[in-house]
C-alpha cells in the first residue's frame, strides 16, 4: 500500500519498499489492475438500466492473472455493455452520489434475469469484479485466508477510489460463495452470504426471512420503512404424460425382409432417439409485493402459482440427445482415421476363394474356346461371365461375408438400376441409356431444387442423382447398420469389380453425366467419369471397326484371343480385384494395346502421303493423290484458296484427352517445370502441339490440296488478313494473306503444317489412350483403402446431410436453423474446396450439422407437446406457435396472460396430469415426499386431494428496503437480501450498506 | 529466393486469338515487345514476383491460346486461379462482343466464384479504334470487373493492370488464404464462460 507515493513527500525522505510483504504486493497489484482497467473514480451518474436490459444487452468480461506469493488468482471484470456512457454528465453530479452498484441494489427492472452471472441475479449489479482462485488452485476455505483477501479488497478499493464492487470467491467453486464489498464516498456496502444444505424450518417461508432481514438491518427506526418483496417460485415438469417419446427409429431390418427396393438406400435417417426436451421450468413471479399484502408462514400461504401475476417458462434441453443423422455422420467420419487396407480388413478369407472363382471363370472360358458351332457374340460372353460372377457372390456368402447377400444385392441394385433392366431384357439390349437420369426424389419447388442441385459445386461433392452420391449414401448406411468397416470394404470391393466388369464389357457406368470429368466434383466422381469416357471411346472404336471390318474372318479374332490367353495372367497378377475379370475382356478390345488404329496405313499409302506433303511444300498445284477423307461438313461455303469451286471442309477431328484434376495437376506441374525460358516455352508448345498436328492432318485429309492459309481460315480466322485492293482494271478485290505472326519463318504453326501428313482422324495415332487411362482409373480405385474412400465420399455425405436438414427444416420453418444450415454449408464449402481439408475443421462442420438436427428435433418435440399442428386452428394457435418458437430461441419466455392465457392453460394441464400420474400411483417415496415442504402446508390450486402443482423446485425471495444504518441519524442506504430456497440448498445473499462518515 | 513471399497467386489470361495476350504478358514479365510473337499453342506459363503494398507475391501466370479449337483444352487450366485477365482488342469489335462467351467459360470452369476479374482493352496505341473507353467501362461495371486500357507495345497500363489485380486479390479475404474466420453458433446453453457458467437460473 505504500506504493502510492504522496506527492507532498519531502525530497529527503527515502521510501523503502524493500521489505514490502507479499500481502502488500498483492494489494498494490490489485490496484494496478484497477488502474489499468480505468475503474477508478465515481461510477454514479448513469441512468438505471431499462427493463430487461440485463437480458437483451451483452455482458462482457476482462480477466487477468494476479499472484499472491505463488498462489494464482484471476481477477475478472464483468460488465454490461451500454452504448451511451454519459461520462460527460459525471462532472455535474454531487460528489457524494451513491456508487452505481448501490443504486442497482434497489432497481426493480431486472429482477430474476433469465441469463446472467449469479452475482447479477443476487445483487442486481451491472458491473463488478471477482477475484477467484486460478485454475488448478485450491479453494480458499480457511476463515483467516478469506479475511485476508477481503481486507486486501477493502484496502485496494479505498486506496484507488474504485467504486465498482469487488468480490472474493471463497469455499469450493461449486458452492458459488462470494463475499465482497463496495465503497463510495462515506458509504460502504458489505456483501455477505450464507449457504446451507438444508433450509432451516423457521426460515422456510416469507415471514421467517423477513425476520432475518429486519434483524440484520437492525434499524432503530419505528415504524420501519416499508420492505418491498419480489417472489418467484419455480416448478419443474419432467413427466410429459400425454406425449410419448422416443420416436420410433426407422426399422432397418424390416427393409430387408420383403421388398428391398433402392429407395431406402437413398435416404439418410433423421431425428432424435430420445426426447430432446427434458424438462419444462415454470416460473411464477410476484414482482412487487409489500409486507402484509401476502401471508406466507409455516401454516398458511397466499402464494398460489395460478394466481401469480407473471408466468414465464424455460425448457431444459437434453444434453446431446442421441440423434440419428449426427450419429450417422460421426460414425462415418471416424472411418477416415482407419489405416487398414481392404485386404487387411477382409482378411484372407475372401481372397483365398480365388481358386473357386477361377474354376467358375475357366468353365466359362472353356465353353468359349470349345469349337463352338454357334457363333458367339461378345455380349453372350459377357453374360456368361456375369452369371459366373453371380455364382461367386453366392459362394462368398457361405463364408460369412461381412455383407449379407440380400443387403449386397439390394445395394447393387440401387447403385446400378440398369442392371435390373439388363436382367429382364436380353443383355444385348443397348445400354447406351446408362446416362438416363435416375428417378428424381423430393417434391419441392423448382428454384430450391436448382440451388440444392448446385450444392455439389459448393461442396465439391457430386450431383445428388449421380452414382457417386448414391454410393456415398450406401457406404454410410452399410457402415452404420450392416457391419461397419468390414462391410464397407466388402462393398467397395464389389463396386470396383463392377467397374471393371463394365469397362471390359463396354457397359457405360450408370448415373454419371456424360463428357469430360467435371472438375467441380470430387475426385472420385471425376475418376468414374473418366472411366466412362474410356468406355465410350472404346465402344465407339469397336463400332467403327466392326463396321469397317464387316465380318472379317473369325480366325483373326481367334488369334487375338490367343494373345489374350497369353496376357491374361500377367494383368491379373497386377491387382487383386482384377483377378476374375481378365478372361471377360471383350475380344475386340485387345488390339487396344497397339498404339495405332486398327486400320493401319500401308507402306505405299504412307509414301504417297509423303510425296503429297512435298508437293504441297513446293506450293505446286493440287495433287490428286488421294480422295478426300474424314470430312465433317463444309465450312460456311468457303472454298479453298487455290480453287473457287472446291469447298473447304471441316474435318472430323480427334477429341482431346479428358482429364481428371489430379492428372491436370500433374500436367500443369510438368508444363510449369519447363520454366519460363524461351526453350521452355518452345518445348511446352511442342508438347501441346499434338492436338494441333492431329487437326492439321485431319484437315489435310479432308481437303486434298489445301494450304496453311486454308487451315488458318478455319482454325484461327483472325490470322488470315483480308484487304480490299483495287487492281489495274479498277475492280475491287479481296486479297488475303497470313498474319505477320503466321508468316514468321520457322514458327511452330508452319512447322507443324509441314510435318503434318494427310491422315484422317480415325487412322491417326490416338491422342487419348483409353485402355491405359481406364486401367489407371481401375487401379486407382482398387488401391483405395476404406479410409480413403471415406474421405473421397465425405463431401457427398455432407451434401446429403445438408439436403436432409433443409428438407426437414422446411417443414418446421425455424429461422435460426435456416441461418445455421447456411453457415454450416459455407463452412463446409471452405473446407472441402481446400486441397487437403483439415480434419478438425471437418469435425466442426459435422457437429454443426448435428446441432442443427438437434434443434429441429427439439422444435418437433415442443410442438408436439403444445399440440401445435393438431388440426384445430384457432386464434390462439398463432400465438401458441410464436410462443413455442420463442421457447427454442430465447432462454426464458413470458407466458401471456400467465395461468389464464392459452399457453398457460396448456402448461397447467401438463402439470395436473403429471401430478395425477405421480401421486395416484406412487412409485417410490421420493416422489411424494414433500420436497420444499410447501405442499404440506396447503393444497395448491385446489381440486381433489391432488395439488395441481408439485412443490416448487425452488423459491426465490427478494427483500429490499432503504434505511439509515448503522445509526438512526445515518444516511438512508439501500439494503437487500436475496433468498434461495431449494430442496438441497439454502442461500442468503445479503447486501447491507452503512454510512461510514458518522459512526 | 522465396524469402518474404506472402503467397503464390495463379493468374489467367484469356481472350480471343490475336488480341495480344502473350504480348501483354511478355511486356509485364520481361518488359519487351515482340511484334513477331507467335500464336500460342495450348497454354504458356510465366512467373514473376511483384510487391504490392510491401507484400511480395509470386505470380504464376498462365497464358492461353485464343483459338476456338483450343478451348476444349485450355479451360482445364482455369482451375484454382485467383485472378483472371480478360483481354480484347480495341481495334476489333468482334473480340469485344465475344467477351460474354469467355465469361461463361470462366463461370463453368473456374473452381471458385470469388475470383477477381480484370478487363483489359489492348492495342490503344493503334489508331483505328472500334471501341471507346466507355464501352469497356460499361461492360466491366456490369460484370463487376476491374477495367483498364493498355498497350503492350507502348507499355501503357500494363504494369498497372497486373498490380491492380494482385492488390485486389490480396484484399479479398479467403482468396489467397485458406482460412476463414468468425462464425455464429446456434444459441446454446454454454454460451457464457466464467465461474458461473452463464446459465444462472435458479435450478
Amino acid at each position: 500500500m505504500a506504493a502510492d507515493s504522496d506527492p507532498e513527500t519531502e525530497v529527503f525522505e527515502i521510501t523503502d519498499f524493500t521489505t514490502a510483504s507479499e500481502w502488500e504486493r498483492f494489494v498494490s497489484r490489485v490496484e494496478e489492475v484497477l488502474n489499468d482497467w480505468k475503474l477508478i473514480g465515481s461510477s454514479a451518474g448513469r441512468s438505471s438500466p431499462e427493463k430487461g436490459e440485463y437480458t437483451s444487452g451483452t455482458w462482457e468480461e476482462k480477466s487477468q492473472e494476479i499472484n499472491f506469493a505463488d498462489f494464482k488468482f484471476s481477477i475478472i471484470h464483468h460488465y454490461l455493455k451500454q452504448e451511451s456512457d454519459k461520462s460527460d454528465l459525471k462532472e455535474e453530479l454531487e460528489e457524494d452520489a451513491f456508487p452505481l452498484a448501490m443504486q442497482d441494489l434497489l432497481c426493480m427492472n431486472n429482477d430474476f434475469p433469465p441469463r446472467a452471472h449469479c452475482l447479477v441475479r443476487w445483487y442486481g449489479m451491472r458491473e463488478f469484479l471477482v477475484i477467484s482462485p486460478g485454475a488448478n488452485c485450491e479453494a480458499i476455505i480457511s476463515e483467516s485466508k478469506c479475511n485476508l483477501l477481503l481486507s486486501s479488497v477493502s484496502i485496494s478499493l479505498a486506496n484507488s477510489g474504485c467504486q465498482v464492487p469487488m468480490f472474493v470467491q471463497i469455499q469450493q467453486k461449486w458452492r458459488r460463495m462470494y463475499a465482497g464489498e463496495c465503497q463510495g464516498p462515506g458509504v460502504r456496502t458489505d456483501f455477505e452470504m450464507v449457504h446451507l444444505r438444508k433450509v432451516p424450518s423457521q426460515y422456510n417461508h416469507l415471514s421467517g426471512l423477513l425476520d432475518i432481514f429486519k434483524s440484520k438491518i437492525g434499524c432503530p427506526l419505528t415504524p420501519l420503512p416499508p420492505i418491498t418483496i419480489a417472489i418467484r417460485f419455480t416448478y419443474v415438469l419432467q413427466d410429459w404424460q400425454q406425449y410419448s417419446w422416443p420416436q420410433q427409429p426407422p426399422d432397418f431390418d424390416a427393409l430387408l425382409g420383403g421388398e428391398v427396393g433402392g429407395v431406402e438406400f437413398g435416404k439418410l435417417p433423421f431425428g432424435a432417439c430420445e426426447d430432446p426436451i427434458s424438462e419444462l421450468h415454470l416460473a411464477t413471479t410476484w414482482p412487487h409485493l409489500t409486507e402484509g399484502i401476502v401471508v406466507d408462514n409455516d401454516v398458511y400461504s397466499d402464494l398460489d402459482p395460478l394466481q401469480a401475476p407473471h408466468w414465464s417458462v424455460r425448457v431444459r434441453k437434453a444434453d446431446n440427445p442421441q440423434c440419428l443423422l449426427g450419429d450417422f455422420l460421426n460414425e462415418f467420419f471416424k472411418l477416415c482415421c482407419r489405416k487398414e487396407s481392404t485386404e487387411e480388413i477382409l482378411g484372407r478369407g475372401l481372397t483365398e476363394e480365388e481358386g473357386k472363382e477361377n474354376n467358375d471363370l475357366s468353365a466359362a472360358l472353356s465353353k468359349l474356346t470349345e469349337p463352338a458351332a454357334v457363333p458367339m457374340s461378345k455380349l453372350s460372353v459377357s453374360s456368361m461371365v456375369h452369371s459366373a460372377r453371380k455364382r461367386i457372390r453366392r459362394h462368398r456368402r457361405v463364408d460369412e461375408s461381412p455383407l449379407s447377400t440380400d443387403v449386397l444385392n439390394s445395394i447393387l441394385l440401387y447403385l446400378f438400376p440398369d442392371a435390373a433392366v439388363e436382367k429382364s431384357s436380353s443383355p444385348a439390349s443397348d445400354n447406351s441409356d446408362g446416362r438416363a437420369a435416375p428417378p428424381n426424389t423430393g417434391s419441392r419447388n423448382e428454384h430450391d431444387k436448382d440451388s440444392d442441385y448446385n450444392l455439389f459445386n459448393q461442396l465439391k461433392s457430386a450431383p445428388s442423382d449421380s452414382l457417386t452420391y448414391r454410393l456415398a449414401l450406401c457406404v454410410c448406411l452399410v457402415n452404420f447398420y450392416h457391419g461397419g468397416v468390414r462391410a464397407l470394404a466388402h462393398l467397395w470391393q464389389e463396386f470396383v469389380l463392377e467397374m471393371r466388369y463394365r469397362w471390359e464389357n463396354n457397359y457405360l457406368v450408370y448415373g454419371l453425366a456424360s463428357g469430360a470429368p467435371d472438375l467441380r466434383c470430387c475426385l472420385l466422381h471425376q475418376k468414374l467419369q473418366m472411366l466412362n469416357c474410356c468406355i465410350e471411346r472404346k465402344r465407339a472404336r469397336d463400332e467403327t471397326r466392326k463396321a469397317s471390318d464387316n465380318g472379317r474372318e473369325r480366325e483373326r479374332t481367334l488369334s487375338s484371343g490367343g494373345e489374350n490367353g497369353r496376357r491374361g495372367p500377367e494383368s491379373a497378377a497386377g491387382s487383386g480385384p482384377a483377378r476374375e475379370a481378365s478372361p471377360g475382356k471383350s475380344w475386340d478390345s485387345w488390339s487396344d494395346s497397339e498404339d495405332e488404329f486398327f486400320e493401319c496405313l500401308s507402306d505405299q499409302e504412307e509414301a504417297a502421303a509423303g510425296k503429297e506433303g512435298e508437293a504441297e511444300k513446293g506450293g505446286a498445284g493440287p495433287s490428286r493423290a488421294k480422295p478426300p477423307d474424314g470430312r465433317l461438313h463444309p465450312h460456311s461455303n468457303m472454298t479453298l484458296l487455290h480453287s473457287s469451286t472446291e469447298l473447304l471442309y471441316v474435318p472430323i477431328t480427334q477429341e482431346p484427352a479428358p482429364m481428371t484434376e489430379d492428372l491436370l495437376e500433374e500436367q500443369s506441374e510438368v508444363l510449369a517445370r519447363l520454366g519460363t525460358s524461351a526453350e521452355g516455352a518452345h518445348l511446352r508448345a511442342r508438347m501441346q502441339s499434338a492436338c494441333l498436328l492431329s487437326d492439321m492432318e485431319s484437315f489435310k485429309a479432308a481437303n486434298p490440296g489445301c494450304a496453311l492459309e486454308d487451315f488458318v481460315r478455319w482454325y484461327s480466322p483472325r490470322d488470315y488478313v483480308e484487304e480490299e485492293v483495287v487492281d489495274e482494271t479498277g475492280t475491287a478485290l479481296l486479297r488475303g494473306e497470313l498474319s505477320a505472326r503466321m508468316k514468321i519463318p520457322g514458327n511452330m504453326w508452319a512447322e507443324a503444317w509441314e510435318t503434318a501428313r494427310s491422315v484422317p482422324a480415325r487412322r491417326q495415332k490416338r491422342l487419348f489412350d483409353d485402355t491405359k487411362e481406364a486401367e489407371k482409373v481401375l487401379h486407382y480405385l482398387s488401391v483405395q483403402k476404406p479410409a480413403d474412400l471415406t474421405r473421397h465420399l465425405l463431401p457427398c455425405i455432407l451434401h446429403a446431410a445438408v439436403l436432409k436438414l433443409k428438407e426437414e427444416e422446411s417443414v418446421e420453418d425455424i429461422p435460426s436453423v435456416k441461418k445455421a444450415i447456411q453457415q454450416a454449408t459455407s463452412h463446409a464449402s471452405k473446407q472441402l474446396r481446400h486441397p487437403s481439408p483439415d480434419h478438425k475443421k471437418l469435425e466442426e462442420v459435422i457437429s454443426q450439422l448435428a446441432a442443427v438436427e438437434t434443434v429441429i428435433a427439439r422444435a418437433r418435440s415442443l410442438k408436439a407437446k403444445f399440440g401445435i399442428g393438431k388440426a384445430e386452428a384457432g386464434e390462439d394457435s398463432d400465438d401458441l406457435e410464436k410462443f413455442v418458437s420463442a421457447l427454442l430461441e430465447e432462454p426464458e419466455v413470458a407466458v401471456l396472460g400467465a395461468g389464464r392465457g392459452p399457453a398457460g392453460s396448456i402448461i397447467h394441464k401438463l402439470f395436473v396430469s403429471a401430478q395425477r400420474a405421480a401421486l395416484l400411483a406412487p412409485l417410490d417415496d421420493d416422489l411424494v415426499r414433500p420436497g420444499g415442504g410447501v405442499e404440506d402446508r396447503k393444497p395448491v390450486g385446489g381440486g381433489l386431494n391432488v395439488p395441481d402443482f408439485p412443490p416448487p423446485a425452488g423459491r426465490e425471495i427478494l427483500l429490499r428496503t432503504c434505511v439509515p444504518r448503522p445509526a438512526p441519524y445515518s444516511k438512508a442506504l439501500p439494503q437487500r437480501l436475496f433468498c434461495v430456497l431449494m430442496r438441497e440448498e439454502f442461500r442468503l445473499g445479503g447486501a447491507f450498506s452503512s454510512d461510514t462518515s458518522f459512526f | 529466393m522465396e524469402e518474404g513471399i506472402l503467397t503464390t497467386l495463379k493468374i489467367l489470361i484469356i481472350g480471343e486469338s490475336g488480341v495480344g495476350k502473350s504480348s501483354l504478358l511478355l511486356r509485364f514479365t520481361d518488359d519487351t515487345f515482340d511484334p513477331d510473337q507467335t500464336a500460342t499453342i495450348g497454354v504458356d506459363f510465366k512467373v514473376k514476383t511483384i510487391s504490392v503494398d510491401g507484400n511480395k507475391a509470386k505470380l504464376a501466370i498462365w497464358d492461353t491460346a485464343g483459338q476456338e479449337r483450343f478451348r476444349t483444352l485450355t479451360p482445364s487450366y482455369y482451375r484454382g486461379a485467383q485472378g483472371v485477365i480478360l483481354v480484347y482488342d480495341v481495334t476489333r469489335r468482334d473480340t469485344f462482343t465475344k467477351l460474354d462467351n469467355w465469361l461463361n467459360e470462366l463461370e463453368t470452369y473456374c473452381t471458385r466464384n470469388d475470383l477477381v476479374k480484370m478487363l483489359v482493352g489492348n492495342k490503344i496505341d493503334k489508331e483505328n479504334h472500334e471501341l471507346d473507353r466507355n464501352e469497356g467501362l460499361k461492360f466491366a461495371r456490369k460484370h463487376s470487373m476491374l477495367f483498364i486500357e493498355a498497350s503492350a507495345k507502348t507499355r501503357d497500363g500494363v504494369q498497372c493492370a497486373f498490380e491492380e489485380l494482385v492488390e485486389k486479390i490480396i484484399q479479398t479475404p479467403g482468396l489467397w488464404q485458406s482460412e476463414g474466420h468468425g462464425r455464429v453458433h446456434l444459441t446454446d446453453e454454454d454460451a457464457g464462460g466464467g465461474s458461473c457458467g452463464g446459465y444462472c437460473s435458479l435450478v
